[in-house]
């Protein structure tokens, strides 16, 4: 029997809308808050364990469940308006104990205790509400088509809408303007007509209701006259160029690409590895972070003077070389364009994905850089990289492509493990390859690492990429030079030539670097300015780039194979099995500071599965179900969860090889895929939740997802040429299909349940969010394993196990619901 | 001793671990920090500057691998603590600070303590002490965006210079210039450091 609670369903779906709406959107701003304060790595932990709230919510109402159901009127507007006050004020909460930074979770034990305080202010929202969906949907599972379409349409809607005003409100301003939405649904709760024809009220529930609007004012008004900044952790480049004398901050402003810094101080001086020929004094300029990483200089340009770029390895290409037509990718605040210009480039084009960053630039401040995006010379294309080279047509090639630079001085711990670079892969070399002239050349500068690991995966990238073109030589295409700080290394489209090797010898010699790949290299000269402490390293490079490559990626203790569009990771380098050589050669403790973010992945994982595990389990314990059948609730339940979101987070991290941002990619997905799946869910109300359907839905969802792993990325790799407009149309489309289908299978499941196991409800709610979370942190590091096209395929697998659960999921049902 | 805890990570050399035992480290720092002044930790001696931790001050020093008879020049006097210590392992130390109060402060203490071949200057470190090169060793006590140039130029051949690095205001590593007896110069890494900058403001 279906107690039909206190709310008519319109007023359930609105209330539905504008809380999950706000809580995407809470979630999306606390995501930019962490990545200013911490790292975006760190930010996914923080929040995977926040999301544990909503299954959290789901296993208190399992527990809690038929009292729930007995004051579900003043219970849900108490979640609603906890929501509203807990989204107001989660920033000032979480700074409350203290000094956590993740940065030392591996160093400090005393950071773990912190941090556990700073995952239950963050779960606060999502349990709230969690437990306003959980409830809704365990009280009105008659109309659950229209409330869970209701639920994901808010959070698509909420996504996309947060996007846009991230562009217009400060981000400290949101926290305020998010709790307005479940504020709403608090005072919807109170108005609904069908709460008036519930028994007389009880004195408390006014009360109730005073204390209710009371605090939900109180915390919105303190969110907005006093909002709360996030302070970058003490390791963020920021935070050192803060503490030269006099340092000041002299524009900050936000925006979904984050925070954009400048910094002033008399001490900040470029100084990218110069050589220790360079004369003057390193110029002090301003400085650009961006969410407190060190973005670039505002050296703008002199066209009077010696370039600084010259006294720098990045030099190389210009001294073997007069390239005329330059493209810089990732050129950030202009120095590289500077540089080519100076050098007597005639065309530049400068390819910059921070649109903020550029607008400042180009439009708002073009006097900090010297108005070097106006200059005719110049053009900027703002895009990524792989858009750029994907859509460029250069009659005649170009003679030079200057891709981004690899690391930074004395390394970063490895934060950017996980992150997919898809302008560094084998494809995007090649891409870059073909579209050099005769004599044109491709220079990436990388940054020592120790060990070292990033010019190795860019040789080892770069010898399949010539071995796939069918060169026999490969070092005839390859120079380097090595600098006390960095390493330029170039690919040249053709041999290079003795004349060329003499230029970069002498352009070496003249500026105290050591030539470190070139045809003919004498290993005395290898060595003599700059010294290695361990210079094995030159054996690596020989064979990597003359020598048998294949057996130095496969023995090397680090993972240096080039990476590809399907496993865009070219900043990952730990091998798994190699952990325990490691801990012996660099001690316990330093080991996780070797790639961060990688063990913060896994740290993550096993924290997720160990709390889901456990919130799945405890309902479990006593007899706290009525009916048996649990089996199926929980295959079924857990083929959703994870299927659902392996796909949703493989295709967040594929559509950012074709948008190019993050940000875009994540909104577009989370917007597109839950509004679809509204629909889906919404035309699910129409099929006899008792029949066939059920499983053979499952598996077309199934199949639908398997031919995604097949298909997806080489069509992606289609569209990416095309203008953006075609592009969005290309997602919304690319989205709608499976999102329809996968939208279908939860309230068709639950329904299932309704007809006999309607105890199992809040518990279904509960596995699905669980394995949810679980899924959306694993298939990060899945993805990084196997590959997007195996983890789509493991998705799909997951919707397989829910089509064989689903023939007996609810038992023998008779009827729909 | 107390720093003996140094001689555990890794300081061995005799004479190093001498003149470190011969100099009063609580001297060189604020009343308010002389209990703290054997800790192994940076102290701060007003101006927005500081004393290094004892064992980056050995360290430095050891790596210099310094001779009775060398003439050595420090980039920033600061407390004056180091320039006392390569007072008693050299023939003759030099020493420039960019900030007069501390200079003073410096030269002051070391008179009193009896240090006589140690000269010092007000100046802008970068730009070193031509006037008295070349040098046998140079040791900078504060983080340059990259190796000065006239740093380079005063050093001997044969020289050997110790110096942290930081491009761009981020993080440093100190860094060993060595100059062969032909003149070539190399570098090479020794340890990640975090010092305060060598501004160069008032030059």
């Amino acid at each position: 029997m279906i107690d039909r609670g206190p709310f008519g369903h319109w007023s359930l779906a609105a209330v539905l809308s504008l809380v999950s709406a706000s809580v995407i959107a809470h979630q999306i701003v606390i995501m930019q808050m962490l990545s200013i304060a911490q790292w975006d790595r760190f930010a996914s932990m923080v929040i995977s364990m926040a999301m544990l709230g909503f299954g959290a919510a789901g296993t208190v109402a399992t527990v809690f469940r038929d009292r729930l159901r007995r004051a579900a009127g003043p219970a849900l507007m108490l979640l609603c308006g906890s929501t509203a006050v807990a989204v107001a004020l989660t920033p000032r909460l979480s700074a409350l104990p203290g000094s956590f930074d993740a940065f030392l979770l591996f160093y400090d034990p005393g950071q773990t205790a912190l941090l556990a305080v700073v995952y239950l202010w963050y779960c606060l929202p999502f349990f709230f509400a969690g437990l306003a969906v959980t409830l809704v949907f365990y009280t009105r599972v008659d109309r659950v088509g229209l409330l869970y379409a209701a639920n994901l349409g808010g959070s698509g809607v909420g996504a996309a809408v947060v996007i846009a005003l991230l562009w217009i409100v400060p981000l400290d301003r949101l926290p305020a303007l998010l709790a307005l939405p479940p504020a709403v649904a608090t005072v919807v709760l109170m108005v609904d007509r069908s709460a008036r024809a519930d028994p007389p009220r009880r004195p408390w529930n006014r009360a109730l209701v005073a204390v209710m609007v009371g605090a939900i004012g109180a915390a919105i008004v303190v969110a907005a006259l006093a909002p709360v900044r996030a302070q970058p952790s003490e390791y963020k480049d920021i935070s050192a160029a803060l503490q030269l004398p006099g340092a000041t901050i002299v524009h900050r402003s936000t925006s979904p690409h984050g925070e954009l810094s400048v910094v002033r101080a008399d001490a900040l001086r470029v100084s990218p590895g110069l050589s220790l020929t360079y004369r003057s004094e390193p110029p002090v300029r301003d400085a650009v972070f961006v969410n407190g990483d060190y973005f670039g200089p505002l050296l703008g340009f002199d066209p009077a003077a010696d370039h600084i770029l010259g006294f720098t390895t990045r030099g190389l290409p210009y001294a073997i070389g007069s390239p005329t037509s330059v493209v810089v990718l990732s050129a950030a605040t202009g120095t590289g364009v500077s540089h080519a210009l100076s050098a007597g480039a005639r065309s530049v084009v400068a390819v910059e994905p921070n649109r903020h960053a550029t607008g400042l630039l180009a439009e708002r401040h073009p006097e900090w850089i010297d108005s070097l995006y106006s200059d005719p010379r110049v053009t900027l294309a703002v895009e990524s990289p792989r858009a750029f080279l994907s859509r460029a047509a250069p009659t005649g090639g170009f003679d030079l492509i200057v891709a981004s630079e690899l690391g930074s001085f004395g390394g970063n711990a490895g934060v950017d493990s996980l992150h997919d670079r898809f302008d560094l892969t084998l494809e995007a070399f090649e891409r870059a390859w073909s579209l050099l002239s005769p004599a044109g050349i491709i220079a990436v500068t990388v940054w020592t690492d120790e060990p070292p690991r990033l010019p190795l995966r860019l040789l080892a990238t770069w010898r399949r990429l010539l071995d796939r073109a069918g060169v026999e030589e490969p070092v005839d295409h390859l120079i380097a030079v090595r600098g006390w700080a960095t390493t330029t290394f170039v690919l040249s489209r053709r041999p290079v030539s003795d004349g060329q090797i003499a230029s970069a010898r002498r352009f070496a010699d003249a500026m105290g670097f050591d030539p470190l790949v070139m045809r003919g290299i004498d290993a005395a000269e290898r060595d003599r300015y700059n010294r290695l402490p361990d210079d094995s390293v030159f054996d690596s490079v020989d064979s990597l780039s003359a020598g048998d490559a294949d057996a130095i990626v496969a023995g090397y203790d680090f993972d240096i194979r080039p990476a590809r569009d399907d496993r865009p990771f070219f900043l990952r380098f730990l091998r798994l099995t190699a952990i325990g050589g490691l801990i012996d050669a660099y001690g316990r403790r330093s080991v996780p500071y070797l790639e961060i973010g990688t063990f913060l992945g896994f740290l993550t994982l096993i924290q997720v599965i160990v709390v889901a595990t456990l919130m799945i389990v405890v309902p479990l314990s006593g007899h706290r179900f009525q009916t048996g059948g649990r089996l199926p609730t929980l295959l079924f339940f857990c083929g959703t969860g994870t299927g659902f979101m392996l796909f949703e987070i493989v295709l967040i991290q594929q559509l950012t090889f074709l948008l190019g941002q993050p940000v875009y990619a994540t909104a577009a997905v989370i917007a597109v895929l839950l509004i679809g799946s509204g629909i889906g869910s919404l035309l699910s109300s129409r099929i006899d939740a008792a029949s066939r359907f059920l499983p053979r839905i499952a598996g077309v969802a199934a199949a639908v997802l398997l031919c995604y792993a097949v298909a997806l990325m080489p069509l992606l790799r289609f569209l990416i040429a095309f203008p953006v407009a075609t592009k969005i149309v290309a997602v919304v489309i690319l989205l709608l299909v499976p999102a329809v289908v996968l939208g279908m299978l939860f309230p068709l499941g639950l329904r299932r349940l309704a007809a006999g196991r309607t105890d199992h409800i809040p518990w279904a709610c509960a596995i699905d969010s669980l394995l949810s979370v679980t899924a959306a942190v694993a298939a990060g590091l899945l993805a990084v394993e196997l590959g997007f096209a195996m983890v789509t395929a493991v998705a799909a697998a997951a919707y397989g196990v829910s089509a064989a659960a689903a023939t007996r999921l609810g038992g023998a049902a008779k009827a729909g619901v | 001793m107390k720093l003996g805890y140094l001689r555990d990570q890794g300081i061995t050399s005799p004479r190093v671990i001498a003149a470190i035992e011969a100099v009063p480290r609580d001297r060189f720092v604020p009343d308010e920090s002389r209990a703290a002044a054997y800790d192994n930790r940076p102290l701060p001696i007003g101006r927005g500057q500081t004393i290094s931790q004892p064992y980056i001050v050995a360290y430095m020093t050891q790596e210099l691998d310094l001779r009775s008879s060398d003439r050595v020049l420090e980039i920033g006097t600061g407390s004056g603590y180091q320039t006392a210590i390569l007072a008693e392992l050299c023939a003759e130390v030099y020493s420039v600070e960019i900030l007069p109060s501390l200079a003073e402060r410096a030269r002051a203490l070391l008179d009193e303590l009896g240090y006589q071949r140690v000269r010092t200057r007000v100046g802008n470190g970068r730009h070193g002490w031509s006037d008295y090169a070349p040098f046998d060793a140079v040791i900078v006590t504060a983080a340059a965006d990259t190796v000065p140039l006239p740093l380079v130029e005063q050093l001997a051949d044969g020289g050997r210079m110790v110096i942290p690095v930081g491009p761009d205001g981020g993080p440093q590593e100190l860094q060993m210039v060595r100059k062969s007896a032909a003149g070539v110069v190399s570098t090479s890494p020794l340890l990640p450091v975090r010092f305060v900058p060598l501004t160069g403001a008032g030059s």
